[in-house]
Parts: C-alpha cells; structure tokens; sequence
C-alpha cells in the first residue's frame, strides 16, 4: 500500500506526470529490485557509491554486494539485511521509476527523506510505514494531529485497507475527502452498525467502480449492476463490517450491525467523514459517520 | 465424498447462496435448498426437515438467530451450522446457546463446509 500511497505523493510534488506514475505502477510487476536501490533506499550507501559498483560490475564477474563489501561500502550484515528487504513493495516502485528514467535513485532516496520530514515519521514509524504497517499508514493519512478522527475512523480505516488488499484490489490508495457537501453515486451500499460506538458506513461509486468491486468480490466478470452485482459489493461491506465487529469485541466493544441495502443514484448527507479510495481500475468513496441518525439519504 | 444429505442454504446473498450451493455441490449433497431469510427458512424446515442447515445471522425480515430458536423448538434435533461474518463471543455463545450445530465465520471456504458435513455423515452415518 504504501507504494501506491508515496507514488502519489511524488505526483502530488510534481516529481512525475500522472502518465508517468501509471507507468511505473504497471512496469513495477515486472521489475526486479536491484540491490544498488535497496541499498540507497536503507541509506547504507550513497547514490555515487553505488553507480561505483556498477561500474565495477561491467569488469569483474561478481555480484553487487561482493563488490561493495570488498570496496568497505557494506557489511555483510548489510548484505544480509538488504537480501531480505528486497521484497518491500516501494522498492518496485522506486525500481520501476529509475528503470524508466522518470527519477534516479537519488531523487527517490530525497523524496522519501522529504515524505518522511514532512510527515513528522520517527525513524521506527518510517521503518514500520515501509514495511507495511497500515495502522500506521492510516494513522499518517488521517493526520497525527486529529486524534478525534483517529480514534473514530482510524481502526476501522485500518481494516478497510487490509480487506480491499485482500480481496479487491492490492494497489489501494486512500485520500481524505475534504468535501462537506452532500455526496451522489450512481449506487450507495449502506450498512448501520450500532451499540455504544454506531457507525454508519457505505460504499459510493459510479457505475464502473462498482463493477470493478462487484466483479473482483464475485470471483466473475460483470458488465452490468445486476442483482449479483448488487450483492456482490454488499457482501463485501457486510464481510468487513463483520470482521470489524469482530475485532471490536476483542477490545471489548460490543456492536452489531443492521442488514446492508442499496441505494441507486442517491446523495448522502449529513454529518460525514469522506475517504477517496483509488483502485487500479478507478475510484469509489467510503462514508462514513458517528452519527447514524444524522444521515439522510436522498435519492 | 458422496452423501444423501438434504441441506437448506438460508442467506440474503445471492452470491453466498450459490458460492455455497456449488460447494455443496462438489461435496456431492442429494439435495440443495434455499431460503432467502429466516421466515423462509422455518417454513421450509418444517416441510422439509433437511439434514443440515446453513444459517446466516444478519437478514433481514427473521434474522438467522430468531430463525435458529424457531427451528429449534420445531426439531431440537435439527443441525443449524451458523454462517456469519460476525463471529463474536457473543454471538457465538448466543447461537450455540439456542442449540446451534456449528458456527463458522465468513468467508466461507471449502474446507470449512466440507469438514463440516464430514461431521454430519459420521455421526448421523447417512452415507451411501
């Protein structure tokens, strides 16, 4: 997830155009991670360090890290440490960009030194964010200041993360919605959790998002919002709201939930807490709100 | 794994409904009911009387756990495995207090399903 996230930062800092960031998140299935970009990524060697062995590549037979332990650039601690970070999702990303020359390894290794500042990320924040804390990620997303928020929305964020990964979409990317006015979708999913913390949360997405939902969730192509379609995106909130009563009554909340329903062309309002939620195949929003009885839905 | 079980599907979903419909399908059950909640369900018990039931809880109309009760007093034999996302202690011990069979938590996988109605031939020995 946090690839995604840190590759719309680097849009949003005008560090690369929309087409180049949709590039370089198809091209990143396919890249594999070199060590001279993990190994600036951990900041265990500099970008000019590693462009010297490269260059020593071209001329011995050896690997990256024999190299850079014979020139003292790395343990082979490092060595190590780096053969297991290989796999973090960013690093494809980071790879993805230098192969297509959209940044070099040393403008990826500023701007995620940037994001982290900006951020106000400890090192052990950081290091958690990278390696796929989404709690964390949340949490950094809604804004470590609003703890309101956090409190409110932020575990159950937390889990909308990890079950869109899990049975949607696993390029999921989040945006807080600033927007205060009233919300229309094509189709709404509602869903009413109640009990000492109710929550009213829904799904808004046009016509394509909600097939792209519908489709993934049914395990079958659909091309249009049939009843099956219908079922398949509420199947999918209830199956999350499920998991986060859950979760909730094993911190010793307990809640239940009212059946699911949907609403075609309808305009939520009230007072609502917005989440964008981009997928590779478009964007939905997620409602939410502490205040159930508030919320009206107009269609 | 061949049976003569008769299995009553109760759930809202459609998707549920024939995700656990081809399920039990490749478990090779006699005969596949549904009910779309838990009024259905009863009435349908009480002609029928299947050998398992796949109950789920959120519904609306009757919800599975008020369906569970009815059911329950009709034939305090009858086996209502509870299928729910919300597999809460509460609900657990709720379902299993009104004499629920099983209870398992959604998503449903085949595993689950099949053990489950491995459970039911052994102890009821219905196989053929």
């Amino acid at each position: 997830m946090f690839s995604k996230y840190f590759g719309h930062y680097l849009l949003n800092r005008e560090l690369l155009t929309r087409e180049q960031l949709m590039d370089a998140l198809e091209f990143q299935k396919s890249v594999h991670v070199k060590f001279g970009v993990i190994a600036v990524d951990e900041e265990y060697m500099t970008p000019l360090q590693v462009e010297e062995v490269h260059e020593k590549q071209k001329q011995m037979d050896k690997r990256f890290g024999e190299i850079a332990v014979d020139l003292g650039y790395l343990t082979n601690e490092q060595v190590e440490a780096l053969i297991s970070n290989q796999k973090q999702g960013h690093l494809f990303l980071a790879q993805a960009l230098v192969d297509r020359e959209y940044m070099t390894i040393e403008q990826f290794g500023a701007a995620l030194r940037d994001y982290k500042i900006e951020n106000s990320l400890s090192d052990e924040q950081f290091d958690a964010i990278r390696n796929g804390s989404i709690e964390l990620l949340v949490e950094n997303i809604l804004g470590i200041e609003d703890e309101e928020k956090n409190s409110k929305y932020g575990q159950y964020l937390s889990l909308f993360a990890k079950n869109m990964i899990r049975f949607i979409d696993d390029q999921v990317y989040f945006e807080i919605d600033t927007l205060e006015n009233p919300q229309s979708e094509n189709w709404v999913v509602r869903q009413v959790i109640v009990g000492e913390a109710p929550l009213f949360t829904a799904i808004g997405a046009n016509e394509e998002a909600f097939l792209h939902i519908a489709s993934i969730y049914a395990e079958e192509e659909l091309t249009e919002v049939d009843d099956l379609a219908e079922d398949a995106v509420s199947e999918f909130l209830n199956l999350h709201n499920g998991i986060y009563l859950v979760n909730m009554s094993n911190w010793g909340t307990e809640l239940t939930m009212n059946p699911q329903e949907v609403v075609k062309n309808a305009t939520v309002s009230g007072d609502v807490f917005l989440v964008s939620v981009n997928t590779s195949k478009g964007s939905f929003q997620l409602i939410l709100s502490d205040k159930p009885e508030n919320i009206l839905i107009a269609q | 794994m061949g049976n003569n079980l008769s299995v009553l599907i109760c759930d809202d979903s459609i998707l549920i409904r024939k995700k656990l419909r081809s399920t039990l399908e490749k478990c090779k059950c006699k005969e596949i009911l549904e009910a779309v909640n838990g009024d259905v369900a009863v009435e349908l018990v009480k002609v029928q009387n299947p050998d398992l039931i796949f109950m789920d809880i959120v519904m609306p109309e009757k919800d599975g756990i008020e369906a569970l009760k009815e059911i329950m007093e009709f034939n305090p034999d009858a086996k209502v495995v509870m299928a729910s996302s919300v597999g809460t202690n509460d609900r657990l011990k709720e379902a299993l207090g009104y004499g629920a069979y099983d209870f398992i938590q959604k998503p449903l996988s085949f595993e689950a399903i099949a053990n489950i109605i491995e459970k039911v031939i052994k102890e009821d020995k219905v196989d053929v």
